[in-house]
């Protein structure tokens, strides 16, 4: 059991977000929806501005018409590795595990919304109200993800469920993790494989094969947050000469 | 001596009484939210009378001695233990009925809900909360692999001498700190993420 | 009693102010239970995942996907990595299917009509009173029409006995019509199915108006091939659209151009004349002769980018270098549909833009237009039965006259979507109307007898996919969960098993007594051919083999390398088509999209489809109009003003969303909404519940002006000219745009250049 825990230290989870490859078809959206239990957003949710949305598609308008262009940006939790959202937690439900994920304890938050608040990359959402589905609609509620109350703040986890679930089928059939074998929802889903998820501490996984990729940036990466999700620029032709933010 | 008018006298007394009724609450709730029984340590009765000596106690104290696993099938396999179907207490008791009298009562309220097709609706004695996922094969494995016992030997760790209990109830507390200092006792990762998500 | 620090915090709060409220310490009787299960098979493990494959039926191209199960319920579907279609992959629609296993709003049995027909007043009755009032019906009328979503495989198969036997005319409706794109692929190449395209190994996609990466024909396949296309061989593609609207595709292309509603063609044949004038030793010779009829370049000279530019739009520049491009690439593909071919000249479009391929000698080859085999055996092309417009409009006429006086309605939602010929009004003559349906929708509500269907996820079927991979694929599709509405003389039962019934009780013999036999004939033909992914030495092993993979494909079996090709004739170009044009009293075009979520209106019972954010506007839950937005400054209209959208033949509401891609002279609204009787239950938070479908937005097909293609009876769909005016009503547009703030401000945003 020691060796595992080891083992559990050397991982390091990381997303690559290629952004050249994003058609902003939303199937990343419903699919996180469906893997986490994700309260359903109502049409006055959205009125309110106060849906949630664990990973989302940014929509940028370039131009007018009719030399226009819309540019798509998925923004999910970037699991930051110097987060802003941990300090200022006052009963520590958010804190930074040995896996380089930044874990939200849902037991432990008491809603001060002082991480929602810090974060720049606005991915923490706060449940204003009691999650309801319609009793059939229950049916579908995932039981490896707690259903979150009221009170609660809530963001990506890189579905830490399924990790955790990877981490001890393996264990259970006593073999290594192998890269592709723990995927979250979004990456699963997305048809144009734009998100691509692994171990970046394994040097053959297809994430540590984007590490030194000319078009790899991060968000606001001024801000110095050591981010755990790495974008890839989108190509076009006609872009304008312009320095990265 | 200044004479008090006797309704402050009362609005205080009221008010004393009143603020300690309300700490004596807190004080409550912060005991029993600490050192509070846990929900199975009354062992409830149980809508059939089972005795787990009957069936799991050793022989030599006129029990089966059938192995947890045995019922309890998938508890070396998967996250959760598993209360075995009706279908497979029936693949005994289609022939075991009972031979005292009370057992042949508890057996065919058993027959009975088979026949109909129907659960039991047995009442929790190990309970935890939603938010925390405990998974009973990992556990199994490591302790039976560190000290060589059989998968059945291990389960007394946290849910004690069922065996020789007739209406089972729970013995440790199973609270987080329960379930830390066990994982720091055997540098198991005590990271939040392994039992919360 | 144990309390939760959360919990203790809170009731420390409250004591505080001197109320003390105990209730809610304990815990809730439910978690105190633990049930043991009456049964329980062998192979389920409490708590263990279990997958199984099969087919979704939300995309409509029969994509593989596999569901996850524990302990009975479906929690999850993804794609299904071995096949062909999917890889592994799905949309936005595949992974909403739960909501429609578990939609609060499904059917538990049999309906019988009560009031009025159309008010949707019904009551329950069981499936032997149910079916004792259906035959006597389907006996000695005269003439039944059997109206069904597209179907392939055993239940295509199924049907077209039952129809043949009983003399039933069988209907298929597509609500956005491929029929001219399905007889411009067997006119012009001789091909009975979809072809493929080959996206991902092309280098330059010329793409006229088909939305690949959204809705049309398949979309997970296209959209995987997209994201090879763009970083997957180490060469960059360039895909360059061409439509009036911005679509989903149109935004993820390189270069968007905008094109007067119509004149697609035109611009086709613009783009053949610099093809043949500047680069004739490029183009294939014999395609020229044919489509000129020997005058060679001459023949095209009244195409000219010069004389075309004022009707399209699009400058002899951006022609030429289109035309530049496509020559300069190895691999070039022209693709067509959607917009482009829903005009009265949709078919001349569509010749027109299709020849391009063959100038090009783009078919058969690697990052052209490849073609599909034949279905494999027993297999059923799911466009087949497809209906035009011009026959719903026969067949409403018919319904109205009593010629046609018995309804079988499965899986389509005719009343809906053809309320712009108001089929309602011919169907509500008819004697007898079935429906099928697991829900209470606006055709059902029109019903005598609602039958109701299991969804996809609780019965058998196979699928066709069209268009397919590239070589022949079945997908298998298995109950993957028990009936959630148990059939114990009342729930639902699977729509091939009743038809099946219904045959054999009219006193026919039906090949097969249940769908699930008619699967496994299927299957046995498959297996009996030993050949493909899966093969085994006895049947039983093969059918759980297919079942667990989900399928069986064979990738020997390719298509035609070339079939006959008939490119667009001088005679064809020459014909005239009055293309309607904006007037003063209509001075927009109005372009109908398919909903990248909802689609036609199927998906509008199912929450997360409607919050599900357009990928353009991000709007959500409301039926929006896209206005150019320096034209909404001119009429005053800002976001999320009401507004009325009139065409000649009717209005709709919609809340008005002015960005800066729509064109000044072009207004496009999302289908799918303005349902009368679906998504009838409601969501949210307890203080503000609203329904999901029932009475939200409204149905954009109803003011479509119904004229058809002149050729193929298609629906022109495009062909609609609206005007626009405010309400005064202003409703906040539900959309994601500024639930959170943006990450980066416009320019900001890194963008690279391609590397040369």
């Amino acid at each position: 059991m020691v060796i595992e825990v080891i083992e559990r230290q050397t991982r390091k989870w990381q997303m690559v977000v290629d952004v050249d490859k994003c058609t902003g078809c939303q199937a990343c959206v419903i699919a996180c929806q469906v893997e986490n239990n994700v309260a359903l957003n109502s049409d006055e949710i959205f009125r309110q501005r106060r849906a949630t949305e664990w990973i989302r598609i940014e929509r940028y308008w370039e131009g007018e018409f009719p030399n226009v262009k819309a540019r798509f940006l998925p923004v999910l939790c970037q699991q930051c590795g110097n987060a802003p959202c941990e300090p200022v937690c006052p009963v520590f439900a958010t804190y930074h595990n040995d896996q380089g994920l930044n874990v939200q304890v849902y037991n432990r938050c008491v809603g001060t919304r002082y991480c929602q608040n810090n974060c720049p990359y606005h991915v923490r959402f706060f449940n204003f109200w009691e999650p309801v589905w319609p009793e059939s609609l229950r049916n579908h509620l995932n039981p490896d993800v707690t259903v979150r109350s009221r009170g609660v703040m809530e963001k990506c986890t890189f579905c830490v469920q399924r990790i955790r679930r990877g981490e001890l089928d393996a264990d259970r059939e006593g073999r290594q993790l192998k890269d592709g074998d723990i995927q979250p929802a979004c990456a699963q889903a997305c048809p144009t494989d734009a998100l691509v998820f692994g171990d970046i501490s394994d040097s053959n996984s297809r994430v540590s094969g984007f590490a030194e990729n000319k078009r790899k940036f991060h968000l606001r990466e001024e801000l110095g947050t050591d981010t755990n999700v790495i974008y890839l620029a989108k190509v076009d032709a006609e872009a304008k000469d312009r320095s990265h933010a | 001596m200044r004479k008090v008018n006797p309704i402050i006298l009362i609005a205080i007394s009221v008010v004393g009484f009143g603020g300690l009724l309300i700490a004596g609450v807190a004080v409550f709730f912060l005991f029993n939210a600490w050192f509070g029984l846990p929900v199975g340590a009354q062992a409830p009765d149980q809508p059939i009378d089972f005795p787990h000596t009957v069936h799991s106690g050793s022989i030599e104290n006129g029990g089966l001695g059938l192995d947890c696993t045995f019922c309890h099938r998938n508890v070396a396999e998967g996250a959760a233990a598993t209360v075995p179907s009706v279908q497979q207490c029936m693949f005994c008791h289609k022939q075991i009925t009972g031979t005292s009298d009370k057992a042949k009562i508890e057996i065919s309220k058993l027959t009975e809900l088979s026949e109909a097709g129907q659960p039991v609706n047995w009442k929790r004695v190990h309970r935890l909360p939603d938010h925390v996922e405990f998974v009973h094969d990992a556990h199994i494995r490591y302790f039976s692999e560190m000290n060589g016992i059989s998968a059945s030997e291990v389960c007394s760790t946290c849910h004690g001498d069922v065996a020789s209990m007739v209406k089972v109830k729970q013995v440790r507390a199973l609270k987080m700190g329960d379930c830390v200092d066990c994982h720091r006792k055997y540098s198991a990762p005590t990271d939040c993420t392994i039992c919360h998500r | 009693m144990t309390i939760t620090r959360r919990n203790f915090l809170k009731w420390s709060g409250i004591g505080a102010l001197g109320t003390v409220v105990f209730a809610g310490c304990g815990i809730p009787e439910e978690e105190l239970l633990v049930q043991s299960p009456a049964t329980m098979p062998e192979d389920m493990v409490t708590g263990l995942e279990a997958w199984y494959a099969t087919s979704c039926a939300q995309c409509n191209n029969g994509e593989g996907i596999i569901v996850r199960i524990i302990e009975g319920r479906a929690i999850k579907i993804e794609g299904n990595p071995d096949h062909p279609v999917s890889k592994g992959k799905t949309s936005v629609r595949s992974q909403a299917g739960l909501q429609v296993l578990y939609n609060p709003d499904r059917l538990t049995g049999p309906m019988k009509r009560t009031g009025n027909r159309g008010l949707g007043e019904f009551e329950p009755i069981t499936w032997d009173e149910a079916l004792a009032e259906v035959l006597p019906k389907l006996t000695g009328t005269k003439s039944v029409a059997m109206i069904t979503d597209p179907v392939s495989g055993s239940l295509g198969r199924v049907i077209k006995e039952f129809v043949d036997r009983n003399g039933t005319r069988h209907m298929a409706l597509e609500s956005m019509e491929q029929t001219v794109l399905t007889r411009t692929v067997r006119d012009m190449f001789g091909q009975e199915v979809m072809p493929v395209f080959d996206i991902s190994n092309a280098d330059y996609v010329l793409n006229f108006g088909a939305d690949f990466l959204s809705t049309w024909l398949s979309p997970v396949q296209y959209s995987r091939a997209y994201g090879e296309f763009r970083q997957g061989h180490g060469h960059r593609g360039t895909l360059v659209h061409i439509e009036p609207r911005m679509s989903m595709t149109a935004a993820n292309a390189d270069k968007w151009h905008y094109v007067t509603p119509g004149t697609e063609g035109l611009v086709a044949l613009s783009i053949a004349y610099v093809l043949v004038k500047d680069f004739a030793q490029d183009i294939d010779q014999e395609t020229l002769s044919l489509m000129t009829g020997g005058g060679g370049v001459s023949a095209l000279a009244s195409y000219a980018p010069e004389s075309t530019v004022d009707a399209t739009g699009l400058t002899p520049e951006v022609i030429e270098n289109i035309a530049h491009e496509l020559t300069k690439s190895e691999h070039s593909l022209v693709i067509g549909g959607g917009a482009a071919a829903a005009h009265i000249n949709g078919l001349f479009n569509m010749r027109a833009i299709y020849s391009l391929n063959l100038l090009l000698g783009n078919i058969g080859k690697k990052g052209g237009i490849r073609f599909n085999p034949e279905p494999a055996d027993f297999g059923i092309d799911k466009r087949d039965a497809v209906a035009t417009f011009q026959d719903w409009k026969t067949l409403r006429d018919d319904l109205s006259s009593g010629k046609t006086d018995t309804l079988l309605i499965h899986g389509a939602n005719p009343a809906y979507t053809l309320e712009s010929i108001n089929f309602t009004d011919g169907a509500k003559n008819a004697k007898t109307i079935i429906s099928f349906s697991s829900f209470l929708d606006e055709s059902s509500a029109l019903a005598d007898i609602i039958l109701p269907d299991h969804t996809y996820l609780e019965s058998w079927g196979d699928h066709d996919p069209d268009p397919g991979p590239g070589y022949q694929t079945v997908t298998f599709q298995q109950p993957v969960v028990f009936p959630f509405n148990q059939d114990v003389g009342r729930g639902t039962r699977s729509f091939g098993d009743v038809l099946l019934d219904l045959d054999s009780k009219l006193g026919n013999s039906p090949s097969y007594s249940n769908m699930k036999e008619a699967v496994r004939a299927r299957a046995t033909k498959l297996y009996d051919q030993n050949r493909g992914s899966v093969q085994s030495g006895n049947f039983e092993a093969f059918w759980i083999s297919v079942l667990q993979r989900g399928g069986w494909w064979d990738e020997k079996s390719s298509g035609p390398n070339e079939g006959p090709t008939k490119p667009i004739t001088s005679a064809e170009m020459a014909a005239e088509y009055d293309v309607p044009n904006t007037t003063a009293e209509y001075p927009f075009h109005l372009i109908p999209f398919e909903s990248n979520s909802i689609t036609d209106g199927r998906g509008a019972n199912q929450p997360w489809l409607q919050a599900a954010p357009d990928p353009l506007s991000t709007a959500t839950w409301e039926t929006w109009v896209e206005i150019n937005a320096k034209k909404a400054d001119e009429l005053g209209i800002k976001e999320g003003d009401e507004v009325e959208i009139a065409s000649s033949t009717g209005f709709i509401n919609a809340l008005a969303y002015p960005n800066p891609a729509s064109s000044p002279e072009v207004l496009s609204v999302p289908t799918g909404l303005g349902h009368k009787h679906y998504g009838n239950f409601e969501i949210g938070p307890d203080m503000f519940r609203s329904l999901v479908g029932k009475g939200r937005g409204s149905n954009v097909m109803a003011i479509i002006n119904p004229v058809q293609d002149k050729d193929t009876g298609a629906l022109a769909w495009s062909d609609t000219k609206v005007n626009i005016k405010k309400t005064g009503k202003w409703i906040r547009l539900p959309k994601f745009e500024g639930v959170v703030p943006p990450q980066y401000e416009e320019g900001l945003f890194p963008i690279v250049k391609p590397e040369h």
